[in-house]
Parts: structure tokens; sequence; C-alpha cells
């Protein structure tokens, strides 16, 4: 079984994303029930995605490496390791081995742990399957093994179906959408750390009777809202910060307003790509599980229209930035820069642990972004590895830049596993287990509804 | 020509399965209009020209009355969607 897995994975990988990925999505619609024909589609444009993720990721790569290190010394800061963010990282944890084989394993585990009653939600999100692959990457970067690497992928999605069940009452109840769960760690992982904070800075009573109309912070921040205008401000500030003159840092400007706009738009037809399969499974999977009660899983991008966490996500963009220099004596290096566009993912799930207040979800995430900047900066070699790795052929002129993903390396699973599986394999494959079996006994043990829920 | 607006967050994930769905039920009951997609934070009240909003998450409160909002989560879970899509038909059938 494990040889075979194995050869299956570098055969796979050998064939590079553009044919190895494609041919998986192609064949599980096939098996899933999707017509031939739809389902070769989906398989085609999953390869005409990453063409065109390929080519906008390359304008990343000569956007960034011109930032990083001109920043560093020219401010005196140590902030030399660039953010390239989730779109792209997305696209990269599917290009490798464990990413090529995360989508049909993760549905297979899924309806297993749903036929066993282990969880309840059934997760139709899956394109966000990728987190489970870039877990898997850092951990076959760590640890050189494949297996292992799966295996790490694949119980991350076990935690996060466990997250989605422990969280759904009370995401249900605060954003009144009966029925769903949030299996989606780029939002459900900075919860699982905020879940002590929350409880405490609920017991400080200052801080409650400080208010913050979330609409008001919305209109007047409004213009951050949107990446491609965030791009530009950003481009241009850390360009003329970084010492290069007016003319070059509005062509900076302008190719980062590029990359927020263009990479998602990639992203997009990626997901338009896995969109058919995701139906066939979610309908081949409501046929057996009929008669159940089950939530479905989603993309947090559900919840983050919500205005707390409009509101908290846009404060975090200059709370970001200002994280990033103050922990730099603490040894942060991370410069924060793509992922500054999406604070609402950090804000959607600790907006219920504070019943929607916008300061103190702001201070939540405040508190889980800061532990998480020392950890993208830790986990820095292993992403940078896996850019210079991937097929994705980005541009880096070597020994130069280092890399990092802001919102996945910040996420608690992506850096406890990392560490975790730097000791023996035994050990780590041993301790894992435990913490997830942990994990199944708090989530039936204690009601984050009751804890959490808005007394009136 | 009816316009429909497909909003999430992101503007890339669940929004682009609104897309798809809404297109395709589009041509299948002939109707005619064009399908939009964005991200929640780039609409303003001042430059939205459509007729239906048709979204994955909450939309301020100011578009109500610009638009007709509807909730488009059914079409992601799978469960209720015949009605949302109906509630979207008769939105771009009215005459207002």
């Amino acid at each position: 079984m494990e040889g075979i897995l194995t050869s299956i994975g570098e055969f796979l990988n050998g064939l590079g994303p553009l044919i190895a990925l494609p041919v998986v999505i192609a064949l599980l619609g096939i098996i899933l029930g999707q017509k031939w024909d739809s389902a070769i589609r989906s398989g085609l444009m999953t390869a005409v995605a990453f063409v065109g993720i390929f080519l906008t990721v390359g304008l990343l790569g000569s956007t960034v490496s011109t930032i990083g290190q001109t920043f560093a010394t020219n401010t005196g800061t140590n902030l030399d390791i660039i953010d390239i963010g989730w779109p792209a990282a997305s696209a990269l944890a599917f290009a490798t081995p464990v990413g090529n084989l995360i989508i049909p394993l993760g549905i297979l585990l899924n309806v297993l742990l749903l036929i066993f009653g282990l969880t309840q939600t059934l997760d139709v999100d899956i394109w966000n399957f990728w987190h489970m692959a870039f877990v898997g990457a850092l951990v076959q970067f760590v640890t050189g093994s494949f297996m292992l690497g799966l295996f790490a992928a694949l119980l991350t999605l076990v935690i996060a179906l466990f997250l989605a069940d422990w969280s759904a009452p009370l995401i249900q109840k605060h954003f009144k959408m009966p029925g769903i769960s949030i299996p989606h760690l780029q939002s459900a992982g900075y919860m699982l750390l905020a879940v002590p904070f929350g409880w405490l800075v609920n017991r400080v009573a200052f801080l409650k009777n400080m208010k913050l109309n979330p609409d008001t912070i919305r209109k007047k921040l409004g213009l951050l809202g949107e990446p491609m205008v965030l791009g530009f401000i950003i481009g241009f500030l850390l360009g003329i910060l970084g010492g290069q003159g007016l003319k070059d840092a509005i062509l900076t400007a302008v190719n980062t307003a590029a990359v927020m706009l263009l990479i998602p738009r990639m992203v997009s037809i990626l997901v338009e790509a896995l969109t058919p399969v995701a139906e066939a499974a979610s309908k081949y999977m409501t046929k057996r599980f009929k008669g159940r009660e089950f939530y479905i899983g989603l993309d947090s991008a559900v919840l983050a229209g919500n205005s707390t966490v409009i509101a908290a996500g846009l404060l975090l963009v200059p709370l970001e930035i200002l994280l990033a220099l103050a922990l730099s004596p603490l040894g942060n290096r991370t410069l924060p820069f793509i992922d500054l566009a999406d604070g609402v993912f950090v804000a959607a799930m600790l907006a219920p642990l504070v019943a929607g207040d916008v300061i103190l979800t702001t201070l939540l995430g405040v508190i889980v972004m800061g532990i998480g900047l020392i950890f993208t900066t830790l986990l820095a070699p292993g992403v940078t590895q896996l850019v210079n790795t991937s097929s994705l052929g980005l541009d880096i002129p070597t020994g130069y830049a280092t890399y990092t993903v802001m919102s996945d390396a910040a996420i608690p699973t992506s850096y406890g596993l990392y560490y975790l599986f730097q000791t023996p394999a035994a050990i780590a494959v041993i301790v894992s287990l435990l913490l997830v079996v942990g994990l199944y006994y708090l989530k039936r043990s204690v009601n984050l509804e009751k804890l959490f829920g808005a007394k009136k | 020509m009816k316009t429909v607006y497909v909003v999430c967050a992101t503007g890339i994930a669940t929004s682009t399965m609104l897309r798809l769905k809404v297109e395709s039920f589009l041509e299948e009951r002939g109707i005619e209009a064009r399908v939009l997609q964005f991200r929640v934070t780039e609409l303003s009240p001042e430059r939205v020209e459509a007729d239906v909003i048709l979204a994955t998450t909450e939309i301020p409160p100011e578009f109500e009355g610009l638009a007709t909002v509807i909730n488009g989560i059914s079409l992601i879970t799978g469960i209720g969607q015949g009605e949302t899509l109906e509630s979207l038909a008769r939105a771009l059938r009215d005459d207002s």
C-alpha cells in the first residue's frame, strides 16, 4: 500500500502540474458521475489555469525580488522575507506530490469519517484542500518523506473538520447561517488559537466598553478593501521606503496592483475548473448520506461580508505592518505584503468569540497574527523550498530572496506540524494522532456556543 | 439588458461557483442578462449598476433599494437552490 501510494505520487509529480492534477481531476470527476466531456473540460481548464497562474506568479517574482532586499537595507529594518500571498501559495501547494493526490484522498477520508460518525461536516469546499497540501509540502520538506507529508496533510483535514464541527453551533447562530460549518483553516486555524484569548478579553471590563461602529470603519477605510488599490498604495510605500526614485516607485506600485488583481483572476479559473467536480462530489455524497443530518462545510469567505469582519479586516492592514516592525527585535523578518488584502479571513471566526465587537475582534487578530508572524519567518526556509522546487518556474535569483506566506504559515496547524515533524517520525506520528484525539474530545466536551454566544 | 452581480468576500472562490450556476440557469431558461463577478469590498453604492445582487456573504444595508439583494448560499450548499434560482428569475423578469 505504502509503496503503491509513493510510486503513484512520484509518477504524478514527474508529470508536473500541467498534466498530473488535470488528469486526477478529470478521472475523479468521471468516478463521481460527472459526464465525461465535462470532466475532461474540467481537467483541461485546470491545466489552463496553471498556465495563467505561472505567467502571473512570474510577474509577482520579479516585483517582489526588487522590493525585499532593498527595503531591508535601506530602512535598516531586517524585514527581508517577502510574503507572496495565499493566491500564489494555493497553486504552489497543488503543484506538489501531496497536492496531486489530496483532493481524491481528502474526499475519501471525509466520507469515512462521516460513515463512522466522527464528524458531522461534509466538506464541499474541496478547493481549500490546498491548505492541507501546503502543510503536507512543508512536512515533506522537513522529513524528506512523501508518505509523512501525505499523512500530515490528511491529519490536517481531520483537524479542519473537527474545528468545523466544534465551531458550527456558534458560527451558525452568530452569522445566522443554519446548516453550515467552516472547515477552512485560513479562519478556523486562527480561531483555535484565539479561544483562550477570547475567553480572557471578554472578562476585561474596560475593553468591552469601548465601542466602535463597524460601518464607519468600512466607509472610511473602504479603499483598502479593493486589492488593486491596496496593492498600488503598499507597492508605492515599499518602493519609496526602499529607496527607489519616484518613477521606479510608481512602477513598483503599478506592478504590485497588477499582481493583486491578476493572480486572483487566474486562481478563479482554477476554482471554475474544480467547481463541477465539487458539485459531483457533493451530489454523490448527499445521495449516500440521505436522511442523515450534517453540516455543509464551506469557505469562510461566506462569513467575510459581515460588517464587523470587514471592519476588523481593514484595521488589520496597517496593524499587521506595525506588528511586523514591532516584532522585528523578537526575530520577525517577514514583510507583510500580498496577504494584507485578506485580513477578513483572519477576522472571520474571531468575531463570534467576542460577540461581534470590532475592537475586540481586531485585538484577537493582532494577538494571533503577532504569534503567527514570528512563525512565518521561521517557516520561510520551507516555503522558499516549496517555491523553488515546485514546477511553477518562479524566476528567483538564487541566494537572493526568501519567501513566506503570511496567511498560511501563521496558522497554528502549519507551524505546529512543521515543528512536530522535526522529531523522529514515530514520535511525530503518535503525538499528532494524540493531538487529534484530544481535539475530538475537546469538540465534544466544550460547548463554544455556551461559552461565547451573545448573552442578552 | 438586466445585470446580475455575483458577489463573495474574495471575488474568487464562491462567486465563481455562483457565476457558473447562474449562467447555466439563465441559458436554460432563455433569460438574457449580464453576469458580473465582484468582491464585496469592491462594491460601492455610487457605482452599482445591477438589477440583482446575488451574494454568498452579507451585503451592506446601503445596497438595499439599489438592487434586489438575494442570498446565494443555497447555490453553494445545494439545499434550497431551486427557490433561490426562481427568485432570481422573478427579479429579472419584473419590469420595474
